[in-house]
């Protein structure tokens, strides 16, 4: 039950080896489009819910929500570090999870999805990006993930 | 569909295109691709004017005003944070997002027209 040496090691390697690469290249394109999303996602989210919220309560909270997942995973993938990476992986999931969910509900039972949210029918108001991005995001963070022992691949820089 | 939009779609196409053919070129952004998107911004600030004008003339909108001033305003701030972004990274993929700009403004355009009539 003694502090270990070792636990302060493992809190300090990952800052010192992993040069984090995901905020960079493609994946500042890809934070553009999450931004993007985030932006005019909050922005609907917030105008349904203040004007016509009586009407379709269900789908303006999962407005909201989908407004929320983006903004996360924007902030996310911008950010630097071991954290941060997991916290947009599970973004994109839950991202995914919820275009393919909605998507689904919105063509199967369309008397309770009757109303317009950004992953109604896949993302089809929004030229089904919101069903490519996850992808793509996932995509890209595979590729940069964080290294799990090897110093060297964490600067690699494909 | 009004003039505005034209004139967006017009300039946020040919600004989509100068910087997506760059970014594809593998160039960082340049004085092409950066003046394409302050076209862009030139050509929404003309709608600021032009809609403030109609406004103050008396021309009621079909659609919330505060949605089309909302839909304006972001469209607005949109060429000035990407290219403001683009001189911090100065790589290919910088124009891949100022190519984003042109077309997200034609389509907020878009929705600004189905507000306004």
């Amino acid at each position: 039950m003694t502090p270990q040496t070792p636990v302060n090691k493992t809190d300090a390697a990952p800052k010192a080896q992993s040069k984090d690469t995901r905020n960079t290249g493609p994946g500042r394109l890809l934070i553009a489009v999450y931004a993007v999303f985030a932006i005019s996602a909050t922005a609907r989210a917030g105008y349904q819910i203040l004007t016509k919220f009586n009407e379709a309560p269900l789908a303006y909270l999962l407005s909201a929500f989908a407004a929320l997942v983006y903004v996360v995973a924007t902030i996310s993938l911008a950010r630097p570090g071991r954290t941060w990476f997991k916290v947009s992986v599970a973004a994109v999931l839950v991202e995914l999870i919820g275009v393919v969910v909605v998507g689904a509900l919105s063509i199967f039972d369309s008397v309770n999805f009757p109303h317009e949210t950004v992953w109604s029918l896949f993302g089809r108001g929004y030229a089904f990006v919101p069903l490519l991005l996850p992808i793509l995001g996932l995509v890209w963070l595979y590729r940069r993930r964080p290294s799990v022992n090897s110093p060297s691949a964490g600067s690699r820089s494909a | 569909m009004d003039a505005y939009f034209y004139i967006i779609l017009a300039v946020g196409l040919l600004s989509t295109i100068v910087c997506a053919v760059a970014g594809i070129m593998n160039k960082a952004p340049n004085d092409a691709t950066i003046l394409s998107v302050a076209a862009v911004e030139l050509a929404l600030l003309v709608y600021l004017v032009g809609s403030i004008v109609r406004v103050s003339s008396g021309e009621q909108m079909a659609g919330e005003p505060w949605e089309f001033w909302g839909y304006l305003i972001t469209a607005l701030i949109l060429p000035v944070g990407a290219v403001y972004w683009s001189i911090l990274e100065r790589t290919r993929w910088s124009n891949f997002v100022l190519a984003a700009v042109g077309v997200t403004a034609l389509v907020m355009a878009a929705r600004m027209n189905q507000i306004w009539y």
